[in-house]
């Protein structure tokens, strides 16, 4: 606003005017909002990425939601419900009836469709047998004869203009000649989907064959020559198995079938077959009885089957239903007081079958409240629906137990079919009085839970519960495992044996820095360091992974041996300085003596570099990579290197204590440099004696280090990984630690030197606790950036999810978890919010490290002010 | 204990009086102590020294050529190869059985070890491998004989053999075999003309077809539009009917001139020989530089040294990326860290000055603060899959639904491209810009301020006239800081849009000239693609060196251009602060 003055002044001389131009008010204002506005924006748009994390990965916990519901009666007059069955795109359903009758319906609305009819030539259907896909059926008879046939949908895709004129409109996308639904499809197409039902010519399995009572059908081979296998259980308890070849003749166009049958050795007297099952490639049937014992038959020799075992699986409940679930290696087994569990085939060493493997219970799901009357399992996930005696249906996922949807039928009546829809997209249930009930159903993440995700799973086929990661693999039936535990692990491991590695160095490092050099000396090295900040990731992992791992694999012994020679050259060589009299010595503290560490320094890995054959001959039998494998020595020299500083310090401590102060006025002959020296010796000598025989004796109480943190030798391993962060860590915690030793006020350092304190015993005891928080502010954002690295150990560290603490191994981090698999993922599926959760608790856990960080930075900061 | 008198008692007081004897313990000056503090400080050195110059040795020697050695193996065997690098090993068991006995002990005198060395043996084609390891012991003798041609192809990687003969124009012409001068002349007009063949495939062919698909994305928009059917959808329809047949005889015409080219060109062949005999003859325009290696004067091998680098930092990449140059992940990395520049300058400068110069100082600002400090310690890879999921996915998709149905589901913004790449980054790296920004602010002295203020001037004035100048050198230094990251950056590039080849420049001669939604290729990603993602890391590792060494030296460039740039402004602002 133009703050114009127009009051006179008092003695009426006019006032300056003290105007400001309109422009520089609006531009003014402008700026105002833009700031202010800029500024919200970015604080808004970095809260934003959490919560923008969170909403991805939210959806993996919800479960499902049904989109639409609607019910409707089919007609019952068909002998009883056989199957029900529906198309990939949710259009047709369809129902076999007992007596051949075969109702097609559309599945959105229930509207009939023309009836079709198996033609059964008067036989009486006393068994019905299907492959999971619902579209081939056996059907088996009183005379004791099968029936092949199909009962299925076929679809074709037609353009807008070959589709007939006249239909009827059922809904918004569907119309109808009444035979077939004609389904609307983006690109202006027309979907027509045509129920189908044909029947083959009777099979005679024996000539001794009753009424068959239960039966099941598989279909492979190729879709020219297709081999029927089934098995048949007829109403003497006989059991047989079969396959039915079919192969049309090329001149004739006929087709012949031959069948070849085999009787399953006999059951226990008295048995009453209630349902049988065979797996997909025919090795293995199962008869469940009506007490609820199982009887697995092994057929993989043809020739020979053989009873596995017979196994009461629910426990003394009734057997009221059971099936396969995808991939047919888990049963689902469904009882009359509701229990539901999921078994499977697992070898085991003390089984009790004859074929080494047993049944196990893996997963026992939440119960329904009456008998199980139907199970319909997916046919691509784990997923399955299962209805009760009482009208309620519950949609599942075995692997993680969660029950997704409780659903319920009108009128409580007991449900007789149920059926997941081949896109998992849908649940149509049918109780006893015909009532059909469909779901739209939305399911997009069954298999996560918390549970899952951090929690041990059982797997199908896994000898019991794990943490495993493998997100894809090449089969169809394949589960995805997504448990995050390995890559957290994978995370936490490079990071800890990183810190191992680069916050000795840094820390030293930078108290050599802050406390002991010229500042001119300071003003080189610093940027040196820092410079190492700067080398993008990528290029450290690069280095690390074909320069220096081939590197370090080669010369490991020499590499181990660094370890021990770098620091105790050094010692030797300050051992050797304190020779120097003492104004030379002085004289050289400088530069000079820096020099000296450098060549020192040098020496050592020159020494080890030259040792290392020598070395692994003494230590490890000469092969360092045969004795990780336990191929030979013992643990003894390992656990010595582990044990030689430790016994070390324990040596000088006691030393200290006891002999430290008579040893010095016993001998004043000598120069006190050179006395020093042999007490260095001495010490070394006695640490190396007792970490030998603390070795040994760890060594005959059982204990290895192998197997534990050293295990068999892989390239890119933890070691080399550790080494390359070193090059992201080291600059940080050097620099931020350097800052803070620096930042203590000097008037402490100079009270102390004053009161006779060497520059050593000030930096240790005044220096380092003054700045204390600051320097632990420096390791936690050092590990903050260890954690969150990702080039480095998507290229360096091999990539295994593996749960073990070997640093001559690999690992799988979070971070290159992401990295290589999020660009393959497909939007919104749970592979991708999976890796979306990956990244929130990667988020999480850098947030806290940082946050900690900081506020003990900002602690220390009040600290340095206050001194 | 042991100990030295430090100054025991030099100025000796008057008699009488007792001196007092000051000593200082050996073990408090900790001198072991000291060595090991300075030996850390020694090794972080010598990792960061050591670690520059084994990238600056093996990327400013790559290009060198080198001699080409011909090994005769005691078997009797005959290799070609430049010498790559040498190694000592530890020979296997089953490769110890093989030798004979003084062999066997010579090896387990050197305690297993045993030396080999690595020859580039090129001829892929002849050969199905590029490199093979020839083990000291089993070497017979080595030569260097004159000769042998080293020869850099567009396909196949190098051929190390003789010439046996060239041919041009359909004409044999042994004489060119041994005049260098004539061959060189020969292989400059066939590879004009390849490049002609290049220009006209790429360029003319280029611009047909991306106007045919221009029109053909008019008639879907003007389906989507008005429906199909309708007199605009007809009307368009027969435009493009008109076109394509426009376009199509245009096409006809550039195919015939580009065979008709590639049949003259297929009558200049050079054939060559490997050491072994086997012949390979190739067209000459196929040879992108050939020297005869040991033969060349120093002068010459600078003039192939520098040839290579103008190769590499100004032409495609070719052989899956391990050979020829990378100038569009030069392009692409430097048009992303300009993107990324415009994006993080203002904003991140903006919110400093919200935070210093608007916001209330209190408890919310503080927050902020720690929350601004927090997130440059979040991982890159967090920003990556944030920039997938909210810019590709999102915002991406939004702007594809609304400006570019036609092109659906065919993505345009919708996936990964160089505009997200830039944003996420920006993300990344506005802490630092935000850092920097505010840091500079502080050190503006309150007093200028209201000095401004107390003259008149309003808040926004004295924000750009006194403070945002002094404060210059920090802004331009975070952001150069940034620039620097973001160039070094690789993880989040490899979910939001790079790509190993990108067939198309983010900037081209299309409109609208920049291609915002383009994916494109980048250093850092072109170092990780040849060295884990190639056929054979091993010939791709020269390439990944050089690559290394020209991101290396373009962060550095940018970090020291900041410590400069501050230094100079701090420089010119000492005197005018009052």
């Amino acid at each position: 606003m133009a703050t114009t003055d127009r009051a006179e002044g008092p003695a009426g001389i006019p006032r300056r005017r003290k105007d400001t131009r309109r422009s520089v008010i609006i531009v003014d204002r402008i700026a105002d909002w833009t700031v202010t506005v800029g500024g919200l924006l970015v604080i808004i748009a970095v809260f934003g990425i959490m919560a923008f994390l969170a909403q991805v990965v939210v959806p993996l916990f919800t479960g499902g939601h049904v989109e639409s519901r609607v019910s409707y009666v089919l007609p019952i007059h068909d002998g009883g419900t056989l199957m029900v069955s529906t198309d990939e795109y949710r259009t047709v359903g369809l129902k076999l009836g007992r007596s051949g009758a075969v109702l097609p319906f559309h599945l959105p609305s229930g509207r009939a469709l023309s009836p079709l009819s198996l033609d059964l030539a008067g036989g009486t259907v006393t068994a019905f047998g299907r492959t999971p896909r619902r579209e081939d059926v056996v059907l088996g008879f009183a005379d004791g004869t099968l029936r092949f046939g199909k009962v299925r949908t076929t679809a074709e895709v037609l353009p807008a203009d070959r589709v007939p004129a006249g239909l009827a409109r059922i809904d918004d996308r569907d119309r109808t000649d009444g035979t077939s639904v004609y389904a609307q499809v983006p690109g202006n197409q027309v979907r027509k989907v045509t129920p189908e039902a044909t029947l083959d010519a009777p099979i005679r399995i024996a000539d001794d064959a009753g009424a068959i009572v239960a039966l099941d059908y598989r279909i492979g081979g190729t879709v020219e020559r297709p081999t029927r296998s089934f098995v048949a259980v007829d109403d003497k308890g006989t059991v047989r198995i079969g396959t039915a070849e079919s192969r049309m003749n090329m001149m004739t166009r006929q087709v012949r079938t031959t069948t070849r049958t085999a009787t399953l050795p006999a059951l226990p007297a008295g048995t009453r077959v209630e349902t049988v099952l065979m797996t997909e490639k025919a090795d293995q049937v199962y008869v469940g009885d009506a007490r609820g014992m199982i009887h697995r038959y092994d057929v993989r020799d043809f020739a020979s089957p053989m009873l596995a075992e017979s196994v009461d699986l629910l426990r003394g409940e009734a057997l009221t239903s059971l099936y396969f679930l995808n991939g047919e290696a888990s049963l689902v087994v469904g009882g009359g007081k509701g229990t539901t569990a999921v078994y499977f085939r697992l070898q085991q060493a003390n089984a009790r079958s004859t074929d080494g493997f047993t049944l196990v219970r893996a997963h026992t799901l939440a119960p329904h409240p009456a008998a199980v009357t139907a199970i319909g399992a997916s046919q691509r996930t784990k997923m399955f629906v299962t209805g009760d005696a009482a009208g309620g249906v519950l949609v599942r996922h075995s692997t993680s137990e969660r029950t997704l949807l409780r659903l319920a039928s009108e009128g409580g009546r007991p449900i007789v079919a149920a059926l997941l829809t081949p896109r998992d997209d849908g649940v149509l249930a049918v109780d006893a009085d015909g009532r059909a009930v469909f779901w739209h159903i939305e399911v997009p993440h069954p298999e996560t839970t918390l549970g899952t995700i951090f929690g041990k799973v059982w797997y199908e086929g896994y000898s019991g519960p794990t943490y495993t990661w493998q997100s894809s693999s090449g089969t169809d039936s394949f589960e995805p495992k997504l448990s995050l535990v390995p890559l957290i692990f994978g995370t936490i491991k490079a990071t800890l044996y990183s810190l191992l590695f680069a916050v000795p160095v840094a820390m030293l490092a930078a108290i050599y820095t802050s406390e002991f050099v010229h500042h001119r000396v300071r003003a080189v090295v610093k940027p040196t360091m820092e410079m190492m900040a700067s080398l993008p990731s990528v290029v450290l992992g690069f280095i690390a992974a074909l320069i220096l791992a081939p590197l370090v694999e080669t010369w490991i012994a020499a590499v181990l041996l660094a370890f021990f020679a770098v620091p105790l050259s050094l010692f030797a060589g300050a051992h050797l300085w304190q020779l120097l009299p003492g104004d030379t010595a002085r004289r050289l503290g400088g530069l000079p003596k820096l020099a000296a560490m450098f060549v020192v320094l040098g020496l050592g890995l020159i020494l080890s570099w030259w040792l290392g054959a020598a070395f692994e001959a003494a230590f490890f039998g000469g092969s360092f990579k045969a004795w990780v494998n336990r191929d030979l020595g013992t643990g003894t020299p390992f656990l010595f290197l582990m044990l030689l500083p430790v016994s070390f310090l324990a040596v000088l401590a006691v030393a200290n204590r006891t002999v430290g102060r008579n040893l010095a006025d016993a001998v004043r002959a000598l120069p006190p440099g050179v006395v020093d020296l042999l007490r260095w010796l001495a010490t070394l000598a006695a640490a190396a004696a007792l970490a030998f025989v603390a070795a040994e004796l760890l060594t005959t109480l059982g204990f290895d280090p192998r197997g534990a943190v050293v295990d068999t030798y892989v390239q890119r391993n933890t070691l080399v990984v550790g080494f390359a962060m070193g090059f992201a860590v080291i600059p940080i915690v050097y620099t931020i630690a350097e800052d803070a030793l620096s930042a203590v006020p000097e008037h402490l350092r100079a009270a102390s030197l004053a009161c006779g304190a060497t520059p050593w015993q000030t930096a240790v005891a005044v220096i380092l606790p003054t700045a204390a928080s600051g320097v632990f502010a420096a390791v936690m954002v050092g590990m903050g950036r260890a954690v969150g690295e990702t080039m480095i150990v998507v290229m360096a560290a091999g990539n295994t999810a593996i749960l073990d603490w070997n640093v001559f191994n690999g690992l799988r981090a979070l971070s290159a978890n992401i990295a290589v698999e999020l660009p393959e993922a497909v939007k919104d599926e749970t592979l991708y919010r999976m890796l979306f959760l990956a990244a929130l608790t990667l988020f999480v856990m850098t947030f806290v490290i940082n946050t900690v960080a900081e506020v003990i930075r900002q602690r220390f900061r009040r600290r340095a002010v206050q001194l | 204990m042991t100990s030295t008198s430090i100054d025991t008692a030099r100025a000796r007081p008057a008699a009488g009086t007792l001196a007092r004897v000051r000593t200082t313990r050996l073990q408090a000056i900790g001198e072991p102590n000291l060595w090991a503090l300075g030996g850390a400080l020694a090794f972080g050195c010598v990792m960061v020294v050591g670690f520059l110059l084994l990238v600056l040795w093996n990327g400013v020697t790559t290009f060198w050529p080198r001699p080409v050695v011909v090994v005769t193996t005691t078997d009797g065997a005959r290799l070609a190869g430049e010498p790559f690098r040498s190694e000592v090993y530890r020979p296997g068991p089953e490769v110890l059985a093989t030798l004979d006995e003084a062999t066997r002990r010579r090896i387990a005198a050197a305690g297993g070890l045993a030396g080999r060395d690595l020859y580039r043996t090129g001829n892929f084609d002849v050969y199905s491998e590029d490199f093979r390891w020839v083990s000291d012991y089993a070497v017979a003798s080595t030569a260097m004989p004159s000769g042998l041609m080293f020869v850099e192809r567009l396909e196949w990687g190098p051929f190390i053999g003789t010439i046996r003969g060239v041919t041009v124009d359909g004409r044999a012409m042994p004489e060119l075999k041994d005049d260098p001068r004539a061959l060189a002349a020969a292989h400059d007009v066939a590879r004009a003309r390849w490049r002609q063949i290049r220009h006209i495939e790429r360029d003319l062919i280029g611009d047909v077809n991306h106007e045919l698909e221009a029109e053909r994305l008019n008639v879907r928009r003007v389906a989507l539009r008005y429906g199909d059917g309708t007199p605009e959808h007809v009307a368009a329809l027969a435009r493009f009917a008109e076109r394509e047949t426009a376009l199509q005889a245009d096409y006809a015409r550039l195919a015939a001139d580009a065979q008709g080219l590639k049949e003259t060109d297929g009558h200049t062949q050079i054939t060559l020989a490997e050491i072994g005999g086997a012949e390979k003859t190739i067209n000459l325009s196929a040879v992108v530089r050939m020297y005869p290696a040991n033969d060349l004067g120093v002068a010459q091998k600078l003039g192939v040294y520098l040839s290579r680098w103008g190769e590499f930092v100004s032409d495609e990449p070719r052989e899956a990326n391990t050979e020829g140059g990378v100038l569009p992940a030069i392009f692409g990395t430097f048009v992303m860290t300009l993107l990324l520049v415009v994006v993080v300058a203002p904003f991140g400068v903006v919110t400093a000055l919200y935070l210093r110069e608007y916001a209330r100082q209190g408890r919310l600002v503080s927050i902020v603060r720690i929350s601004v400090n927090n997130l440059a310690g979040v991982p890159s890879i967090v920003y990556g899959v944030f920039g997938l999921g909210f810019f590709a996915y999102v915002l991406g998709g939004g702007i594809d639904s609304l400006f570019f149905p036609e092109r659906l589901p065919n993505p345009t913004f919708g996936t990964g491209g160089i505009l997200w790449a830039a944003l996420t980054l920006a993300l990344l790296t506005v802490p630092v810009v935000i850092v920097a920004t505010e840091e500079a602010l502080a050190a503006v002295p309150r007093s200028m301020r209201e000095g401004s203020l107390a003259c008149g001037a309003s808040k926004w004035q004295t924000i750009r006239r006194i403070v945002l100048p002094r404060a210059m050198p920090g802004i331009m230094t975070g952001v150069i800081l940034a620039m620097a990251r973001g160039a070094g950056e690789v993880a989040p590039l490899m979910l939001v849009g790079v790509v190993k080849l990108a067939p198309d420049l983010p900037l081209d001669g299309y409109f609208p000239y920049f291609h915002l939604e383009r994916s494109f290729m980048h250093l850092g990603f072109h170092i990780f693609d040849v060295g884990f993602q190639s056929r054979n890391s091993e010939a791709g590792k020269p390439m990944v060196f050089v690559t290394t060494l020209l991101l290396i030296g373009l962060v550095f460039a940018m970090n020291i251009s900041a410590v400069v740039i501050r230094n100079r402004l701090k420089r010119k602002f000492a005197g005018s602060q009052f």
